[in-house]
Parts: structure tokens; sequence; C-alpha cells
């Protein structure tokens, strides 16, 4: 390519320098390098010539992400399993999860040379791909092996889906970040000299993007385009007719373009392949071509007339369709750019399927809607199962109204064809999604709707799902008597018919609410489905099971052992089999326990987690703008209201105990804090009602004790929880001993708070101030002064503030373990804790002392003079 | 993006050298604020050094909070504030 002016060497030894940096480590510990920069920086043209300088010692693959509409599942995978064959090809082909390519492809890269993968423009890869980045972020260090995941950071929006994996993976040990900036004006300049450019004006119009300047550069040097477009279509127009056109083929597939697709398409116009190569608009990879550049595609693309954009389309999708090898979701993007209706039902249905299966879910929904959009021609039975298909897959993804939605349509084309078991079961499905955005009415009335048709038939599946899914709505209104009648049917029906699903859905039900009303049984019955679901690869109730045994214990017993038992398992199984939603909500979880525990910095970093993501499922939202607000109005710090505010608007209108008590308590507390006595009241008065009509202890309780904080005086009602009735009758002793057998610190400290004398007043303020409860604490300090205590502390001493960098005693250990070269297995051992345990703190210490590597951490530790103040530890053996 | 002010209390007062270690010690805070996307404006020193306040712009007061902590400062109080101009209502 003789044309190609080569920028890529230019400003990019430090990155080469870094990239192999991280390569040496891994030879012991696999890394994982996300590299970011803008479109046209030269992100590949670093990479390859970073694999060229090591081939020697190190093997490459390669994977990229493709720009289509919507993302073929798995796309880099693929293009790696082509070129390692065996087991990754395989169970791609069969349609494997992300877990299981990510264990299968870590497996393949313990060898004893190490490996570079290559992942490019994971900005475009659909959800099972990020999956996969995910779980290798995790693991990667079991393997020699760099990964090295490129990404256009400049395309990120607020909500993208990598932007999540990109905050998830922060603070992992194994992960770096590594940002390619464009050129300096020095650079351009160097550049520009040879053809006689004014590197200021270059530099000006391209921002240093090396792309662009190459571009410029390449059209002749002495004229200058306004726009890449123009220089890219100036380049276009100095080929041959015959090259001009076998761009525009290649500039309609997104992607590579196999020699053999494009043979068939261009016919006498592939004779001018070699043009279109030495002008460096295309490049060959092994036996397919694509544009040098993405915006070069574009750039061309978008400069062919409609009709014969629409006509080419038409030509790669016919060729494409003749061959088995053929990706559904190629097929449904040139069909629907084709204006082929019937191709584009086809291949959408076939693209959404392979999403769904690789649980790329909002993939698998856009899919289904694309088909859907030609679907008026469709048989109404063909129609609504597509619908359907398209509801679950929106539910997956968080895209509850345009679930909702599309099952309505469902229904009414099941209503017209008159098969009451589908239409029984879609209406289950309809009253299922209506239940989860809070309609709960609604949703009992469709429920009972669809018992009433399918009792009509002998007992099935669909009837049992049915009796579930109304025992469901009760439990979810916490209604004991209406979850076990209607769960017992469930349950009768799953044995006469041995039915697992339902024999779980049932048991989960039951098992809450027995769980919540304080019966052991309950858990019993919870833990049985758990097991049976697992066993039965019944994924999603798998995860609802892990969520019962964490809410319940969490929200209802405030037995934070049972809760935490199952939190982090649960987290885990969800993370590996892609079940966002219970994902969220369990992480929801965590940031009430880290609340109720007194750990405020870790609860508001958690609930912050769940915020940023921007799927709308309702209730794990809630729940972590509480604690967000909740953690503010403890800490005394500003804008306590706006999270409580959002958090009251969205449980509102459901009516319901769940959301809207705590939302109550969380607001009253914030008030009593602020001296707003009046507003209590107010707050608490309809969520009471609610719960003494539901006798639910907890609630009870909390809300009786914010209204008696705020001076209002009635008699405790009855079925309040122990600790919140004592300290309003009076015995604040114990309910302080009753909130640090439970884990409260905060509650015990404000109980003390109530101290007649000044010895347990003092405890209190020591207490709040050690918690960093600001205004709390003011409050008990006002109380000692009016006792006529004297040296009342003003709060704990700064050095104690500013100690270690708020790491706890455990995290200094760890830190001081890190400094000796303890492996994480060997500080396991050392201090008696599990793996995952220690991999958690270390992964704390990171992110408290703001570094990306253990390195680092050491080598900050020792400037900050934290590693003289940790004891030695003598390590065993 | 708002504006807070940080109110802190250093007991044993506030001694920042001029001197290539001070200066070290201030960019090093401006380093990790930035990194954290809480740039640190500007403080005013109490007269006996014990007492300082500083504005600061920042997405939330967590991220404010997470800085004192890589900072290794204390945090007694923070304020959101905007700016009140006395000429504004002329």
């Amino acid at each position: 390519m003789s044309t190609t002016i080569e920028t890529d060497l230019l400003e990019r030894g430090p990155f080469l320098v870094e990239l192999e940096q991280r390569l040496e480590e891994s030879r012991v510990a696999g890394r994982l390098v996300l590299l970011g920069g803008e479109a046209g920086v030269g992100k590949t043209a670093l990479l390859r010539r970073f694999c060229l300088l090591h081939r020697e010692t190190a093997r490459a693959f390669w994977g990229a992400c493709d720009p289509l509409f919507t993302p073929r599942p798995l796309g880099p995978l693929l293009d790696i399993a082509e070129r390692t064959g065996g087991a990754l090809e395989e169970s791609l082909a069969r349609g494997a999860k992300p877990h299981e390519v990510s264990a299968l492809l870590l497996r393949l890269l313990r060898s004893p040379s190490p490996s570079i993968i290559v992942l490019e423009d994971v900005h475009w890869a659909d959800e099972a791909t990020l999956d996969v980045l995910r779980l290798i972020a995790r693991r990667v260090e079991a393997v020699p092996a760099l990964f090295v995941a490129s990404y256009r950071d400049d395309e990120l929006d607020r909500s993208h889906p990598l932007r999540i994996v990109l905050g998830e993976l922060a603070t992992l040990s194994a992960v770096s970040r590594l940002r390619l900036p464009p050129l300096s004006p020095a650079a351009v300049g160097a550049l520009a000299r040879p053809h006689g450019v004014d590197a200021e004006e270059l530099f000006r119009k391209t921002g240093g993007n090396p792309f662009y300047v190459t571009e410029v550069l390449s059209t002749g040097g002495a004229e200058l385009p306004p726009t890449v477009r123009d220089a890219v279509l100036a380049r276009v127009a100095r080929l041959s007719p015959p090259a001009q056109k076998l761009l525009e083929y290649v500039a309609v597939v997104p992607t590579l373009v196999e020699l053999s697709l494009l043979t068939r398409l261009a016919g006498e116009a592939f004779a001018s392949l070699d043009e279109c190569l030495s002008s460096g608009m295309l490049h060959a990879a092994g036996d397919a071509v694509a544009f040098r550049h993405e915006l070069a595609r574009l750039a061309v693309e978008e400069a062919i007339p409609g009709h014969r954009r629409t006509a080419l389309h038409g030509a790669v999708l016919s060729a494409l369709a003749n061959s088995p090898m053929s990706d559904p979701a190629h097929l449904a993007h040139h069909a629907e750019a084709a204006g082929d209706a019937e191709a584009v039902i086809r291949y959408g249905r076939a693209a959404g399927d392979r999403a769904a299966r690789a649980h790329a879910h909002r993939e698998a929904a856009a899919q289904y809607a694309r088909a859907l959009r030609f679907a008026d021609r469709l048989p109404p039975e063909e129609r609504a199962e597509l619908l359907e298909r398209r509801a679950y897959e929106c539910f997956l993804a968080g895209e509850l109204d345009e679930a909702i939605e599309a099952q309505g349509r469902a229904l009414e084309d099941r209503r017209r064809l008159g098969d009451p078991l589908k239409e029984g079961d879609s209406l289950r499905s309809l009253s299922r999604l209506l239940r989860f955005v809070g309609r709960i009415a609604e949703a009992a009335e469709v429920g009972r709707e669809a018992v009433a048709l399918l009792e009509r038939l002998p007992p099935t599946h669909e009837l049992g799902m049915a009796y579930g899914n109304l025992s469901h709505i009760f439990m979810t209104a916490e209604d004991a008597e209406g979850t076990i009648v209607w769960g017992t049917r469930a349950l009768e029906l799953a044995q006469r018919r041995d039915d697992v699903e339902v024999l779980v859905y049932a048991l989960t039900n039951i098992g809450s609410v027995e769980l919540a009303s304080g019966s052991p049984e309950g858990r019993r019955k919870l833990e049985r489905s758990l097991e049976l679901a697992q066993r039965a690869g019944l994924e999603e109730p798998a995860g609802r099971a892990f969520l019962s045994l964490v809410w319940w214990p969490l929200l209802r017993l405030r037995q934070f052992d049972l809760a935490s038992r199952y939190l982090e398992s649960g987290l885990e199984y969800c993370s590996e089999h892609g079940l966002d939603l219970w994902r969220l909500f369990l992480l929801a979880c965590r940031a009430r326990l880290q609340l109720d525990q007194g750990r405020w910095a870790e609860a508001a970093d958690s609930a912050a987690f769940v915020l940023r993501d921007p799927r709308s499922w309702p209730v794990p939202r809630i729940f972590a703008l509480l604690v967000l607000g909740v953690a503010r109005a403890r800490r005394g710090d500003p804008e306590v209201w706006p999270p409580l505010d959002e958090a009251l608007a969205l449980a509102e209108p459901t009516g319901e105990l769940q959301p809207i008590s705590p939302v109550a308590a969380a607001r009253a507390e914030a008030a009593w804090l602020e001296g707003e006595h009046e507003a209590v009241a107010q707050t608490t008065g309809a969520a009471l009602d609610l719960a003494l009509r539901r006798r639910v202890s907890w609630v009870i309780g909390e809300l009786a004790y914010w209204r008696w904080r705020a001076g209002i005086k009635e008699e405790i009602p009855p079925g309040a929880a122990e600790p919140y009735a004592i300290q309003i009758s009076g015995d604040w002793k114990r309910a302080a001993d009753l909130w640090i057998q439970i884990g409260c610190p905060y509650e015990a400290a404000l109980a003390l708070a109530d101290a007649d004398d000044e010895t347990g007043l003092r405890r209190s303020l020591e207490e709040l101030q050690r918690l960093g409860a600001r205004p709390a604490a003011t409050i008990v300090a006002r109380r000692l002064r009016e006792m006529g205590a004297r040296d009342i502390p003003r709060g704990p001493r700064a050095s104690t503030l500013t100690h270690p960098a708020g790491l706890t005693s455990r995290e200094l250990e760890i830190l001081a373990l890190m400094a000796q070269g303890l492996r994480n297995s060997e500080m396991a051992r050392h201090l008696h804790l599990s793996s995952r345990t220690v991999d958690h703190h270390v992964s704390a210490v990171l992110a408290k002392l703001g570094v990306r590597s253990r390195t680092e951490a050491v080598a900050e530790a020792s400037r900050r003079g934290l590693l003289a103040q940790t004891p030695q530890v003598h390590t065993e053996n | 993006m708002s504006r807070y002010i940080v109110e802190r209390t250093f007991t044993e007062g506030l001694r920042i050298l001029v001197t290539e270690a001070g200066a070290q010690t201030c960019l090093g805070v401006v380093d990790r604020n930035a990194d954290l996307g809480v740039p640190w404006s500007f403080s005013y020193v109490s007269a006996d050094k014990r007492k300082t306040l500083r504005v600061y712009d920042g997405p939330n007061p967590e991220a404010i909070r997470q800085a004192a902590q890589r900072n290794g400062l204390p945090v007694d109080h923070i304020t959101r504030v905007t700016v009140l101009d006395p000429y504004f209502y002329r």
C-alpha cells in the first residue's frame, strides 16, 4: 500500500511499552487492558504493531464487533473460534452461554507461552459478548494471556451498556485502562511537512486524529477538504469506475466481506480489487476485505443514492441467503435495508432467537421488533408468537413498558384465535408484567381471568403457572392466606403432573410468606426450591429463589447472617447466568444491608451502582434511592431529598406496602433529623395503616418508632417488632442491646440517645461520632449540654479520620500481606478467609487508595506511610 | 456539576511548606481529585490554620467524601452552594 502514510508509530512508543509491560505481567497472571480512544485515533494500528512486535513469543487472536443495527451475539468470539476450532467452535455453534464460552476460552489459553487476545470495537458489542468480557476480567489472572479490548470512548453515552461494564471492571486488579490520545501538533507537523501542507491548519481541521490526518494528506496534500467525508469521497472519485462500483458493494456490508461473496456480488468489477487495496481504501484480512476504516465505509455508503442502495442490499441478501453459514443478523440487516418484508420477518426472528439463546436480551428484543415492523402480513398465530417472544426479551432487558405493550398486542391476537390454552397463558404473562411494574390490582384481575379460562380445560402446565402467578401476586401484597391458598393449588397440580417448574414457583411463593412470618419451614421450602431449580436448569426461578432467601431475612426478619449467606452466592449465580434483573435486586439488597450495618460509604457506592443501570426496573431503583438518601441524611450531607422524592414518586402509585413503607420510614427519618417533626405524622400515616392491616411487624415497629420520636402521643400499636416497642416503652438500654445483637450500630446508638444518665449519653455520642452521624450526634451533644455535662467531645479527632485512607483493620492486614508479596490464595489461608473474600478486600484496598494494581497499592501505601502502622505478619510454613 | 463547600478541622493545624514537598502534596490531591471528577478550586484557611473551607465542583456529596478519603483528609460538613450576586437585583 504505497500511498498509505505511516502514522502509527508517531507518539505511540509509550503505549507499546505499556502494553509490553502488561504482556510481561500476564506471563504470571493474565491481564485485561481496556484501550479507549476516539474513532480513527489508531487503536487498531497500535495493536497490529504490538502483535507484530511480539509474534515470536505470543500467539495473537483477533475478534471484532460489528456496527450492525443490532449486533450478532458473541460476534468477536466467533471470529476467534474460527481460528481455534475445536471445543470453542463447537460450543458456539450449539449456542453456548457466556459463562461456558468464557470458561472454554480461558481453558484454551492455558499454555506455557502467553497469548494476546484482541477484542476490537467493544462499544458495538452485544450483551453476551459484554458478559464474556465481565467474566474474563474476573478470571483472567489464572491464565497467561493478555486481553485487549478496544473501544471508542467518544461514543459512549450515559446509558451505553459498555459504560456499565467499564465501571464494574474499574477496581479489578487484573484490569487496566489505556487511553490513546490524538497526535500532538508537533506530530501532525512532522507528517504534513513532506506534503508541503500548512501544519497548523491541518491540526486545526483534524484535531490530530491520525485517520483524518492520513486521509487529508492522502487526498493529495495540496487541497484541504473541509470534512473527512469529502476527503474520502475525493479519494473514491479518483478510482476507476469499476473500482468505485466494487467499493459500493463493500460499503453496504458493515463487516468483513468474504472474497467469495464479493465475486458473486460484483461480477466483473471484482477485477478492480487490487486497485482498491493499493489505494489504501480497503485492506485484506485473510480471505476477506474491509474498508481500512469504518468512517470511510460510512462516507461511501451514505453517498450511494437511495434506490441504488436498496438494490445493493437486495443483491447482498440474495447472495448471503444461499450460504448456510450466513448469520441471520447480517441477513436481517440487509433484508431491512432492501425493504424485503418477508425476508426481514424470517431472518429477524431467527436472529432474535439466536440472540435470546445467548442471553443478549436487548438485541433479541430489537431483532423481534424489526421483524414485527413488517408483521402486518403475518397470520395472527405467528404474529402473536413473535409478540410474546419480544415481550419476554423486553422484560429481561428491563424495557417494561415495551414488554407490556407487546404482550397486550399478543393477547388481542390470541383472543381472536380462540385457543383458550394460549389465551390463558397470554393473560398470565400480562398479569405478571403488570405485577412487576406495581399495577397490582390490574395484575390480579387479569390473573384471575387467566385461571378462570384455563380451569375450563383439563389440568395443564399453564394452569399451574396461572395458580402460581396469583399466589405470587398475593405474596407481593404480603397476604399469607391468599399466597398459600393459590400456592397450594399450584403445588397439588405440580405433584399430580410431576411439573418441576410449577413446583418451584409454588414453593418459592409459599416459602417466602412463611419465612417472612418467622417460620423455619419457610426457609426449608425456599432452599428446596433453589435446589430443584438449579438441578433442573431453571435459571430465572433459581435467581428468584436466591433473592427470596436474601430479601425476606433482610427486610422482614433482620437476620443479616442468613441474608449475607445467600447474597454473595446469589450475585455470583446471577452474574454467571446473565440474570440482570435479579442481580440488580440483590445489589439493592447489598446496599440496604450495608446501610443497616453502618457501612454508609459502601452502601452509597452499592446504591450508586444500581442507579447507574439505565434499565427501568422500579423496585431495585426505589431501594437504591432510599439507601442513598438515608446515607446522606445520617451523615449530614446535602441533597437528601432529591433521591427520596424520586423514590416516593415511583412507589406511591403502586399502593403496595413493599415499596411504600420503606419510603415512608426513610422520609420520616430524614425529616426528624432536620427537626421537621410535624412532617413525620403526615409521611407515615397511610403506610402505618397498611402495615397494620397486613400485620407486618418490623414495618409497624419502624413507622411507630418515628412517630414516637417526632413526639406523637399514641399507644404502641399491636405487633410492633421488639426493639422498637421496647424503645418506645422506655427501656432504651435493652433496645440498644437488641440492636447490637441484630447488627445495627446506628440504631443502637440512637437507642442510647434516650439514656437519662450522662454515661449512656456519652456512649451514644461517641458511637455516633465514630459512625460519622453528625446530625444525630449534634442532637445528643445538645442533650448532654442541657444536662450540664462538660468537656463534650466535638467529634473524632482528625487523626482518627485521616487514619489509613479509611481502610478497615482487615484491609490494613491485607495491605501488609500484599506488601510482603503474598498471593490472594496465600492471604486467604493465612487469615482463614475464603479466596473470594480476600479478592473483595483487595479490590476495596485498591479502590480506597485510588490505584489500579497491587504494585501501585504497595507503592502508594508506603508513600502515605500506611505500612509502618501495620504490624508485621509472620508467614506460616 | 454542583458546587460544594467542605469544612475541615485540623486539630494540629494545617502546615504545607512552600517547598517541593509541599507542592507535591497539593498536586497529589489535585491529581486524585481530578480522577474522581471533583476538581479542587481553592480553599480558605483560618488564621490559626485549624479550619479550612474548600470550594469544590463535583457530581454529588459521595464523590466529595471519596476524594477526602483518598487524600486522607477529614470532613466536618459538606454544604451545597450557589452564588448570590449582590448586584443581581439592581
